[in-house]
């Protein structure tokens, strides 16, 4: 006989490992992030793939200080989860020592001084980013978007230098002529345009004949977001994550939308449209909102979780003074979601049904 | 409350009812299904436990060196929760010994030693066929006398069941015949083949249990089982009910809602619902024990596994050790890096190779590194929730495992810790290999042995309360006396302590000190 094998039951168990649930969602974020390169350009990619090796760094770190296994504690992929969530967030072209402070409160405050993966109870990418907003506002709502289109492309070789030199500016300290474009690189979502000049982006860019083909910033954000719902609803095909919480956002907030706009009115509430696809909502309700960590676990208490989300996102954007509202909303979602959890457990198998409010609170069969 | 339970039964429609969570794991039935079910060959020697499954062992009635024949007694059940153990052939006992059985305890147990001699010589047996004229009394002890036990598994002695049953007045009988868990195939080759045997067992079970309905339960997926089933029925007012295929279907808990929709109450038993639920397999010995008068001496037991060239299903004789049927199945022993008994999910660990067959054990599956691969590291829990829309008991197994790290007793309470079956559907989906049915069995045993603590403190603290008392009233005592002496009144019989609303025991416990107190104070007093 070969080698004795003692396990303890369930002898057979499923294949679906937390490794491999975190590179699917990675996978999944792919088509987005490749959309987005295309119409923001190297700004963007620079930031994720630095915000990837900054986490990964200090993740090994913080594992290492707290002498825990530095190889297993990596190879849940949850850092690098974490670092692409924050890294699709901030600004494009953000500063090198800007996304290294966001990751580091990610990391470091967010997730290992709670006690590591499981044990957060804010979701650290969202957490990175709202500290940076809150930190450093100008920085956080300046998008250093490559303004030469047509001459050049997003992801072009001058559009490469352009973004470097904004996300590394010690590289290039001397050139004047370069810091002028930069100054004029700044825009801001569809959504935030409306919201400041009361119109809105994406009608005004196809009535002046941009398809939503085109590459530029504006339409890119229509584009980006059917690119996150696919992968999300791969996501959802898989079982990776459950219909719960992005269906009971995305309605929640096509709803409240709804109910406000009125096109004669002011346009500062945005059509629904504009709120499902002109801005960040695809992304945090497939992949922000559903870090399984800090969610709601609960299937009943995942869909207020939801809606709760949904409601902040508009409220936020609509009547807040912040100007995106995904990571605000997201961090109240959690810091709700201890209470929904405790509020719609299921009914327990043979356990007596009970009244209506606690039916309306979820405890039906 | 019963009887309505049963009027309830009989309003209820039985089909197909949703069951609860549940996973769908690769059933590996296929290799042992291929062959038929063969009659395993007596080894040379059977090692038979006193204690067959989970309750009291029985007391041997054989010494060392006798000679036994087939189905003769050689341990008599004492109590209810214990089994009688008949011969499973001829041969000369040769010590009554520990030996380790399969079990997740691991601890030896008694067991005699039979020394076969292949004569298989028989006792003379009382068969039954008339049965229906035997009073369903009658009928249920000659089950209790034949030793069967639940065979699917958890091996809940039949004849206890039954009679509890009776008492609490039944409805409905299920026969379960689910078998959900991957590997086992034991009741499906036994339907195949014995569908007219259980059918007839079931109609015993039934005329016992005086149950106006029964329904043999099955997984739909089992197409041959179910149309060795079909004409089996036909002539039976015993219905057939196919439930969707998943683990655990057939959990008795689950079995009851999938049929009647259903639910045990938490803390009761399905008697509580007029419900009684047995395993196929214990009716084909129901069967046999009444309709052939053969006591429980061999079961229908799955041999499989990649290491083992022919798999198949074997009726052995109990007591045939492990070793003995994996050779005969062709064990590759280069292959082979354990042996599970019992199903992949519920199973436990074979420990010693030699360890004999059981009442109870359905499977024994012979592991290679490929199906049954080391278990990886248990990682932090994600919170992902699979594992609650998994559990078949709709608790909160990530919330429990928090609880149970935390040694949070009454949260633990809380979310329903004493409903989980211990299927293990929440660990079979865990991303992160956390053992989370180990972590509940550990933690109900603590609360167990602390509850066991405080029923021993509770008692030293009324020891206490009854002294501290005991040491006041005597106080009042002296005092009463000495009032009774100034006011010179004799009225000796009055009793000071009747007035007191102290329970019974306390207060018997006081009138007897109280009266050697008495003694003692008189005593002193003459001394005086
Ligand atoms: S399946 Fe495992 S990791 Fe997921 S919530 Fe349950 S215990 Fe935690
Ligand atoms: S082992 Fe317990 S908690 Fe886990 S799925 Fe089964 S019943 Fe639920």
């Amino acid at each position: 006989m070969t080698e004795l094998i003692t396990n303890s039951s369930p002898m057979q168990l499923g294949s679906l490992k937390t490794q491999r649930i975190m590179l699917l969602v990675i996978a999944a974020l792919l088509p987005g992030i490749s959309v987005a390169s295309w119409f923001f350009g190297w700004g963007f990619l620079i930031n994720v793939l630095l915000a990837a090796i900054f986490a990964i760094g200090l993740e090994a770190f913080a594992l290492g200080i707290q002498k825990k296994p530095i190889k297993a504690g990596l190879s849940d992929n949850s850092a690098l989860v974490t670092a692409l969530l924050f890294g699709i967030s901030i600004p494009p072209g953000s500063s090198w020592w800007l996304v290294f402070l966001g990751i580091a409160f990610a990391i470091l405050i967010a997730k290992h001084a709670y006690g590591g993966l499981g044990q957060n109870p804010f979701n650290p990418a969202m957490s990175g980013y709202l500290f940076l907003l809150i930190s450093f506002p100008l920085d956080m709502t300046s998008w250093q978007i490559p303004v030469n289109y047509p001459d050049a492309t997003p992801l072009g070789w001058e559009g490469l230098q352009q973004s470097l030199l904004v996300v590394f500016p010690f590289l290039f300290s001397s050139t004047e002529s370069m810091q002028a474009t930069v100054d004029g690189m700044t825009m801001a979502t569809p959504l935030i345009v409306s919201k400041m000049a009361g119109t809105n982006a994406i009608l005004e860019a196809q009535q002046a004949g941009l398809n939503i083909f085109a590459r530029t910033a504006e339409t890119g954000w229509e584009l980006m977001n059917i690119a996150y719902l696919c992968g999300g609803l791969a996501l959802l095909a898989l079982g990776i994550i459950s219909w719960h919480i992005p269906v009971s956002i995305i309605l929640t907030l096509a709803i409240v939308s709804g109910l406000f706009y009125s096109p004669h009115s002011s346009a500062v509430y945005g059509t629904p449209y504009l709120h499902l696809f002109g801005s960040a909502t695809m992304v945090g309700a497939f992949f922000i909102a559903t870090d399984p960590v800090s969610a709601a676990t609960t299937n009943k208490s995942k869909i207020l979780y939801g809606i709760i989300i949904g409601l902040g996102i508009y409220a936020v954007r609509v009547w807040g003074s912040y100007l995106d509202s995904i990571a605000i909303a997201v961090l109240f979602g959690n810091f709700c979601a201890p209470l929904l959890d405790h509020y719609c457990r299921p009914r327990i198998y043979g356990h007596p049904k009970q009244g209506l409010v606690s039916w309306l609170l979820g405890n039906r069969s | 409350m019963s009887s309505e339970a049963v009027a309830r039964i009989a309003r209820l429609k039985l089909r197909p009812h949703r069951i609860f969570g549940g996973i769908k794991p690769r059933a590996y039935k296929s290799s042992s299904l291929r062959s038929r079910i063969l009659p395993c060959p007596i080894p040379d020697q059977l090692i038979l436990s006193l204690r067959q499954h989970q309750g009291e062992a029985a007391s041997p009635v054989v010494k060392v060196g006798d000679m036994v024949l087939k189905f003769q007694l050689l341990a008599e059940a004492e109590n209810d929760s214990a089994l009688n153990l008949h011969a499973p052939t001829s041969g000369k006992i040769t010590a009554i010994a520990p030996h380790a059985i399969p079990g997740q305890s691991g601890q030896p147990e008694l067991c005699v030693f039979l020394e076969t001699d292949k004569q298989d010589a028989e006792i003379e047996l009382t068969a039954l066929p008339d049965y229906r004229a035997m009073s369903h009394l009658e009928l249920l002890d000659l089950i209790s006398q034949a030793g069967i036990c639940g065979l699917g598994g958890a091996g809940f002695p039949s004849g206890l069941k039954l009679g509890d049953g009776i008492e609490k007045e039944i409805g409905l009988l299920i026969i379960n015949a689910a078998e959900c868990e991957p590997y086992i195939t034991a009741d499906e080759a036994l339907l195949r083949e014995f569908a007219e045997e259980v059918v007839s067992g079931a109609e015993i079970l039934q005329k016992i249990s005086l149950a106006p309905q029964c329904v043999i339960a099955i997984e739909k997926d089992k197409q041959d089982a179910i149309a060795a089933l079909k004409p089996a029925l036909r002539n039976s007012s015993i219905k057939l009910i196919a439930l969707s295929a998943k683990y655990p279907t057939g959990g008795e808990k689950q079995i009851i809602q999938g049929v009647t929709g259903l639910e045990v109450p938490t803390g009761g038993l399905p008697q509580d619902i007029g419900v009684l639920v047995h395993n196929a397999g214990t009716a084909f010995a129901v069967h046999k024990a009444i309709i052939f008068g053969e006591p429980c001496v061999s079961r229908i037991t799955t041999l499989t596994g990649a290491p083992l060239q022919t798999p198949k299903n074997f009726e052995a004789l109990i007591g045939t050790p492990a070793s003995y049927l994996l050779k005969i199945c062709g064990l590759d022993k280069k292959q082979l890096t354990g042996a599970i008994v019992g199903g992949s999910i519920m199973g436990v660990e074979l420990k010693n190779f030699d360890s004999p067959l059981l009442k109870t054990s359905n499977c024994i599956i012979a592991k290679s590194a490929k199906e049954f691969p080391q278990q990886a590291k248990e990682q932090a829990c994600i919170r992902c929730g699979y594992c609650a829309n998994v559990c078949p008991a709709q608790l909160l197994p990530q919330q429990l495992y928090a609880y149970s790290r935390s040694n949070d007793r009454l949260k633990l309470q809380d979310y329903g810790l004493a409903d989980c079956i211990e299927c293990g559907a929440c660990a079979y989906v865990c991303p992160s290999n956390i053992p989370l049915v180990q972590y509940y069995r550990a933690s109900k045993q603590e609360i167990k042995e602390s509850m066991l603590r405080e029923r021993q403190s509770e008692y030293w603290q009324s020891r206490f309360q009854t002294h501290q008392y005991r040491l006041k009233k005597n106080q009042e005592d002296k005092l009463s006396k000495r009032k009774k002496k100034k006011s010179a009144a004799g009225t000796k019989t009055e009793n000071t302590f009747s007035r007191e609303k102290a329970r019974a025991e306390i207060a018997a416990a006081v009138e007897r000190v109280k009266a050697r107190k008495k003694k003692l104070i008189a005593s002193t007093k003459l001394d005086k």
